[in-house]
């Protein structure tokens, strides 16, 4: 029954590429933008509910409902969003980004043979200029993705080499399918130390394509990872083993790197690389234990983090600085977009009754179900989640709450009607999951879930009586408490890195500088401009091979005809 | 059931305190019942509303309270609402009342607000791994993931359970702000760190985060009483007692530590939680 509707699904995608560039996107933009992701989202969940759980069918099935869910919200907001942009550039924005979603699809519907290697490139390819596309300073970020797309498509290629390979017989081969899966499916899930590059490209790429980015694609490296849990029966111990442990370092890493950055979608990348660090954790486990739970799990991170991860970056879009410290008292200005970023905030914070906090309370109770050491992992996972929660009190108390700490702030604007609608959708899906989470799983997981509706029912009729009745009591507004001195100034209020400063002392990983200017000591950075420099030299050596003298050339080439010679006889 | 009597129960711990406090620092001081007074008082006040507030302000003290009575009715004090994993769920619902409560402290805009804000966001950051792994080992110990059913205290399990008591014990003076860590009684607010955040909220928003707290300390000790080796209500009655006399003891004749000392402290807890989890785990006896 999904066939047609992926079809027909596939088809108005394309339609709406090309009606993009003749049709100047802005007022006029049709509305249709994201039917097509209604028809993914009900494909999706039809697959993933009926069809046999721990297939490639019913896997992409839930991947499928995801990117559909995101796809439906960017259609409103593209309207509004891709108004603001003069026109050339917007057309090429509405022109590609249907493509982009057309080959995130695609990744999903193929089996993994060469067709997925030619998908991955073509998601690697669009998502690069998208990036590139967009503010000036965009470049370096775009290139950090294409780089990784590089490493990462070279992973999914030896893995569909090597299982082509065992295909015909040679069965040795079996761990290099799992090493090209961990490398090429593990860095578009920012596994660990190959992180750096998210965090770089998310922050310049523009807002609903980090939406896109970070709540649909970087989920595709998990698809990958548990799609190749099925090529065999139980997938090696050290591929499980590798995923928890880099997945835990790196669920604690990013928080508190994320704590000692002073921009705002920085802020939400690192807390993506957190986030998918935990999943992959979870991912891991599931492959050491086989314990369904831990799939449970996965289902309401992954689908309560595409929710709230992508209302959050297309929250960021309103904001007139990107950096914290020149920002505050939003709320005042964008009360709609504030308000939902807050519930996308406390989803994020994984905090009671939504459904980040099941998800995160599915991935305790299987840890701790888990024998032997791997049970410790669940206090990682607190540490993480505390962590995390700290950074969104940070970025969202510092950006909306408390009074301007510039006059950039005074240029913040409420998103537009089309970008409110956007966001809402993904705001109300997040409320349904966390409302009715047992729909989403389907008949072969039954695990135990928490009372999720009595208890956000119940928070919400009591929360709403008693704000009700503090709002009836007499009030009066007046000014803040300052202690007797008189002018309290907006930068009297906790600057980014002073908020964070006293909790990263606790981690000796990552610390402040403060000369010659403020900056983040951060040994993963340090690391990474090693290799490269190793890399620089190594390039610089092979390079004298390029001398332009043509006796070298010819001697490479008699040498070349010899090893071939050798080799052949 | 237990969230009512936790409710009834907040003001009268936090009177006596005081009351007790005083008796021991040769003051006459207010009766035991003071509080009951005191939040009387409070909700029939009117309130103040910074001018740079939104409605988080209003949501801080709402969530607080609510976050901390619901937690309440979790708790096996008397028989009631019990699942696999509540431990989780209470600790949780405590959490998304201190998220609210230091969101609502930065929005006021003011300098001690947004202090106290990451004052205690530094405190959570050192308890919570501790409190989860403690009630988590003790849990695991049980083989039964939930707060009603744990194993009564044996000599499998006594290290685990010491050990998990331990970090309770800090992280309710940790999660209470009572000394060592941080001083109610402290009237400068420079040195304040629950306190800095309640600094904007007057009337009946201040009685609701004084009653959000004292529930968050009676549940605390609620938590603690389940490991002692006597029926759920009579444990619960003894530890209240015995976490008044231990408070009202240290904040007497203690002192309280240094701001930036609180990691030294702390630790202890994160270190209970892991050694009790690994003696779960690897199964050390005494």
């Amino acid at each position: 029954m999904d066939t047609p509707l992926l079809a027909l699904a596939l088809f108005l995608i394309l339609l709406q590429s090309g009606l993009a560039l003749w049709w100047p996107p802005g007022r006029g933009f049709p509305w249709t933008f994201g039917t097509a992701g209604v028809l993914l989202l009900a494909a999706g969940l039809h697959r993933w509910l009926l069809e046999a759980p721990g297939q490639q069918l019913s896997l992409s099935g839930l991947y499928l409902a995801l990117l559909g869910l995101l796809y439906l919200a960017l259609g409103p907001y593209l309207r509004d969003y891709l108004s603001h942009q003069d026109s050339a550039q917007a057309k090429l924005n509405a022109a590609t980004i249907p493509l982009f979603a057309l080959s995130m699809v695609a990744a999903l519907l193929v089996p993994p043979g060469y067709s997925l290697v030619f998908a991955w490139e073509a998601m690697a390819l669009l998502g690069y200029l998208l990036i590139a596309w967009g503010e000036p300073g965009a470049q370096t970020g775009a290139r950090w993705f294409l780089l990784s797309s590089r490493l990462s498509g070279a992973g999914v290629l030896l893995m569909v080499v090597a299982l082509s390979l065992i295909e015909r017989g040679s069965a040795s081969l079996w761990p290099l399918v799992f090493v090209g899966a961990l490398v090429g499916f593990g860095v578009k899930a920012a596994i660990f130390p190959l992180s750096l590059w998210l965090t770089r490209a998310h922050p310049v790429a523009p807002s609903p394509i980090s939406a896109l980015l970070s709540g649909g694609m970087t989920k595709l490296g998990l698809y990958g990872l548990l799609l190749a849990t099925t090529f065999q029966t139980k997938p090696p111990e050290w591929m499980g083993w590798t995923l928890v442990l880099l997945g835990l370092a790196g669920a604690v890493y990013a928080p508190v790197r994320g704590l000692a950055e002073q921009d705002y979608k920085a802020v939400l990348a690192y807390s993506s690389v957190e986030n998918l660090n935990l999943m992959l954790a979870g991912a891991g486990a599931l492959m050491l234990t086989q314990d369904l739970r831990f799939l449970a799990a996965l289902v309401f991170l992954q689908l309560s983090h595409a929710a709230y991860k992508g209302l959050l970056f297309l929250g960021s879009a309103i904001l007139p600085a990107r950096e914290i410290g020149r920002l505050g008292g939003l709320w005042k200005r964008a009360p709609v977009t504030a308000g939902l970023t807050l519930f996308a905030s406390v989803a994020a914070a994984s905090l009671p009754p939504l459904a980040g906090f099941l998800g995160e309370w599915l991935l305790f109770l299987s840890f701790l179900g888990a024998k032997g050491l791997l049970a410790l992992s669940a206090g990682m996972v607190a540490l993480a989640g505390v962590l995390a929660s700290v950074l969104y009190l940070r970025a969202f108390g510092l950006t909306f709450l408390g009074s301007a700490r510039s006059e950039a702030v005074d240029r913040g604007l409420e998103a537009g009607p089309g970008m409110r609608l956007g966001m809402s959708l993904l705001a109300t899906f997040l409320m349904t999951i966390s409302l009715f989470p047992a729909f989403f799983l389907p008949k072969g997981i039954s695990v135990p879930l928490l009372p999720q509706f009595a208890l956000f029912a119940g928070l919400l009729v009591l929360l709403t009586l008693l704000v009700w009745w503090l709002k009836k009591l007499q009030h009066r507004s007046y000014g803040t408490w300052d202690c007797g001195y008189t002018s309290l100034e907006p930068v009297m209020q906790p600057s980014p890195l002073g908020y964070s400063e006293q909790v990263l002392r606790l981690f000796p990983f990552v610390s402040l500088r403060s000369v010659p200017s403020v900056g983040v000591l951060d040994p993963l950075e340090q690391a990474y401009r090693l290799v490269s420099a190793l890399y620089q030299n190594l390039a610089s050596a092979f390079q004298r091979l390029q001398s332009g003298s043509i006796h070298l050339y010819l001697l490479l080439q008699f040498l070349a005809l010899l090893v071939v010679l050798a080799v052949a006889l | 059931m237990s969230a009512v009597l936790l409710l009834l129960l907040a003001p009268l711990f936090t009177g006596c305190l005081k009351w007790v406090k005083a008796r021991l620092q040769n003051r006459q001081g207010p009766g035991p019942l003071i509080d009951y007074f005191n939040l009387l008082k409070l909700a029939q006040k009117s309130y103040i509303v910074p001018e740079t507030a939104s409605a988080v302000f209003l949501l801080g003290p709402s969530l607080s309270f609510l976050g901390a009575v619901l937690a309440a009715t979790m708790l096996p004090v008397f028989p009631g609402l019990s699942f696999t994993g509540d431990f989780l769920l209470v600790l949780y619902l405590l959490n998304l009342g201190r998220f609210f409560q230091a969101l609502a402290a930065l929005d006021s805009g003011s300098a001690f607000g947004g202090q106290g804000s990451y004052r205690e966001s530094l405190v959570a950051v050192l308890t919570e791994p501790g409190t989860i792994l403690a009630l988590s080992a003790v849990a695991l110990s049980s083989q039964e993931l939930s707060l009603a059913s744990l194993a009564p205290l044996s000599a499998q399990n006594l290290l685990v359970y010491a050990l998990a008591l331990a970090a309770l014990l800090l992280s309710l003076v940790a999660e209470g702000a009572r000394m060592p860590v941080d001083d109610p009684a402290t009237h400068l607010e420079l040195t304040m760190i629950h306190e800095a955040q309640l600094l904007d909220h007057s009337g009946p928003l201040l009685a609701l985060y004084e009653l959000a707290s004292g529930v968050k300390m009676l549940s605390y000790l609620a938590l603690a009483s389940l490991l002692l080796p006597l029926s759920h209500v009579l444990a619960f009655l003894l530890m209240v007692v015995l976490g008044l006399a231990g408070l009202a003891i240290i904040e007497t004749y203690g002192v309280r530590l240094r701001y930036l000392r609180l990691p030294d402290l702390l630790t202890y807890n994160t270190l209970a939680g892991i050694l009790a989890m690994l003696g779960v785990v690897l199964r050390f006896r005494i």
